[in-house]
């Protein structure tokens, strides 16, 4: 059936608004501007396109539900379900990330933060820097920060990251916010001493696995070591801990990422099994982004859009039977949008909601004390491009910052009503666009998302994940249900005054 | 001058000689606005320059700042533009159309993440009523810039007389 077929008879009055996706033979998907649902077969996508819908039948019950017919349209339903996933609009930046240093141990392929080697002191975070940083992070609206490790390598100064830790720690003994820490490293410089102080300050770890030891051991090169050995025995040894600790090691672990490369294409299976070899009960298989070395590199490391999307299918569909045979594990970015479908909430990850959170919801404090909307703002600006500047901590105040116009063109452009396309996309209500993104690889910060590989992307998943919903088979629900509870680590919480959170 | 393969010629060609690409629009189709924030996209990588030919006509010439691929290079500066004139134009109409919209939700999240201002803040606001310095009196009213001065003398004699 095709739209086309019902020419001449579309109804235009018994609908109330929605979007509709063709996924395939007796599925077309629906959505409204709130993100309710429904996949409906081709006979009942015609009733409801015709006005034909019989009042009683269950179709009518399933539309009515949805709140997608004029008739029995709930507009204060439709509105709390929108407050609700825009929630993020009221609070100002909760993630900070500063960047302590651009020099790193390791040489990635695709490095997107342009490393600097090892005698480039001068890419070093000063401690006067550190504390402005903190002092503005502190400053944010948001009730709850998360103060975000990087580099470079954080470990290579860890002098620096123990600091900013013990001068956060103290800022919040009055300023009474709720407070986290994490550290995005490689690993291979941890040793005993540094685990213990991590462990003690709860500082979440993350870290890189890019499959297998040949592929990661390829594209993460460390001088005279095994890279993979070396954050491998990491991640086994810092899971052990929590275990130690007596925490729940399906909800504390090191969370790992993948980049795929072209080189991970048609291994799929082989990455999975090494994350679950290692007991990392999450993958979040990335595709690769274009800044850092990765533009220089692309050649080696880039692929069309179409090969990531069978790649995504692949390793997502065993991950998805591991889960069936009682290894339990998720795919994050299938856990993101199906948070968004399947509970109407907004889990907040930044890239991947609308308006995107550049400015509004993280800062980036580069080793300089400039200040970016974004983490790849600061990426850009390692590669010679200052758009996404706004500021130093020596020089701006915080509304400085998150008023700034940049930050204020960044939130128009990523409002998906505001972009050709994703205004009248049925996954409008669940996606989000990547301005920086854009302005690299198409010019300007808005972009052109028919020619995007964001949006080839974040189609394709949600294209899969739709036709999961539709096959319904019941492991996959049972296994997408506990993909999208949330539960909090509240072991990584810092609290601040009149807390009795016992932090050392 | 020759035609881009793929792309009808009375709508747009290359000159080789002159390494450039010539566009020619329908000027009802494309608000002028779309035409200057397409244009812009370019401006890093060719020098643009836009032209009405004719009272109906708009034209776009793009000159790469640096031409190494040749007729292809320019193929692809010409299919780009289109492509971004297509998407600028609509997005200006969907602006248009959602403009509510766009604006409370962008007012909701700067004023979210900048909260009240401080005391600080207020102490730093510039509350006086001259704005800025305007000394070409752009910013007055056509009453205080025209209006007839008075006499000085006049004034003068006045304020004996209050006195």
């Amino acid at each position: 059936m095709q739209l086309l077929d019902l020419r001449g008879q579309l109804d235009r009055t018994s609908q109330a608004f929605f979007r509709f996706r063709r996924l395939g033979p007796e599925r077309t998907l629906i959505t409204n501007a709130e993100g309710r649902w429904l996949i409906l077969s081709d006979a009942d996508f015609a009733a409801y396109a015709t006005g034909a819908v019989v009042e009683g039948s269950e179709l009518y019950r399933r539309l009515s539900d949805g709140n997608f017919l004029r008739a029995t349209w709930d507009e204060a339903k439709a509105r709390d379900m929108i407050a609700a996933r825009k929630q993020f609009l009221g609070y100002g930046p909760n993630l900070h990330v500063m960047v302590v240093t651009l020099r790193c141990n390791e040489t990635c392929v695709y490095c997107h933060a342009s490393r600097a080697d090892m005698d480039a002191t001068h890419t070093d975070m000063t401690p006067e820097i550190a504390e402005k940083a903190v002092d503005l992070a502190f400053m944010s609206t948001s009730p709850s920060i998360t103060i975000e490790f990087q580099g470079g390598e954080p470990l290579v100064r860890y002098d620096l990251v123990k600091h900013i830790i013990e001068y956060a720690k103290a800022k919040n003994e009055t300023a009474g916010k709720t407070v986290e820490f994490t550290m995005v490293s490689n690993l291979s410089l941890m040793d005993d001493e540094k685990l213990d102080y991590l462990l003690e300050h709860k500082v979440q770890m993350c870290t890189s696995i890019d499959g297998p030891k040949d592929l990661h051991d390829k594209q993460r090169i460390l001088p005279t070591l095994s890279a993979y050995d070396a954050a491998s025995s990491w991640i086994e040894k810092i899971n052990r801990a929590y275990v130690d600790r007596g925490l729940d090691p399906s909800l504390y672990h090191v969370e790992a990422l993948v980049t795929t490369t072209k080189g991970a294409l048609g291994r799929a299976e082989e990455i999975v099994d090494t994350y679950a070899a290692l007991g990392c009960r999450a993958l979040f298989l990335r595709p690769i982004d274009p800044f850092g070395f990765a533009s220089k590199t692309a050649k080696m490391v880039e692929y069309p859009r179409a090969d990531y999307l069978r790649f995504y299918a692949e390793a997502t569909d065993y991950i998805l039977e591991l889960n069936r045979q009682g290894t339990q594990m998720i795919e994050r970015y299938a856990a993101i949008f199906l948070t968004k479908i399947l509970r109407g909430e907004d889990p907040n990850f930044l890239d991947l909601r609308s308006p995107a959170g550049a400015g509004i919801s993280m800062l980036a404090y580069s080793y300089d004390g400039d200040v970016y909307t974004c983490d790849e703002g600061r990426m850009l600006a390692a590669q010679g491009d200052q758009t996404f500047r706004i500021g130093n901590v020596f020089e701006s105040s915080y509304r400085d910052l998150v008023g700034h116009p940049t930050v204020r063109a960044m939130v128009i452009a990523s409002n998906l009503d505001s972009q050709p396309d994703c205004v009248d996309c049925t996954y409008n209500p669940y996606c989000g666009i990547q301005t920086t993104h854009n302005h690299k690889t198409q010019g300007s910060i808005f972009g052109r998302m028919r020619e995007s590989n964001v949006c080839a992307v974040h189609k394709g998943i949600q294209d899969y994940l739709f036709g999961k919903l539709a096959d319904g088979e019941p492991h996959v629900l049972e296994a997408f249900e506990r993909w999208t509870t949330v539960r909090a680590r509240e072991h990584f919480l810092h609290d601040g005054a009149g807390s009795a959170d016992g932090d050392p | 001058m020759t035609m881009i393969e793929g792309i009808p010629e009375d709508l747009a060609h290359v000159d080789l000689d002159e390494k450039r690409a010539i566009l020619d629009l329908d000027a009802s189709l494309y608000p002028v606005e779309a035409l200057y924030g397409a244009a812009y996209v370019f401006i890093d990588r060719c020098y643009v320059f836009l032209d009405r030919p004719a009272p109906q006509k708009l034209r776009i010439v793009v000159t790469p700042k640096s031409l190494e691929g040749g007729e292809a290079q320019l193929r692809q500066v010409v299919g780009e533009l289109a492509n971004e004139l297509v998407s600028a134009a609509w997005r200006h109409q969907i602006t248009q159309e959602n403009r509510a919209r766009i604006e409370a939700v962008t007012m909701q999240a700067i004023s979210g993440a900048m909260g009240p201002p401080s005391l600080d803040d207020l102490e730093d606001f510039d509350f006086t009523d001259e704005a800025f310095e305007d000394p070409l009196g752009i910013a007055m009213s056509w009453e205080e810039k025209y209006a007839k001065k008075s006499d000085p003398a006049e004034e003068t004699a006045a304020k004996g007389e209050e006195e």
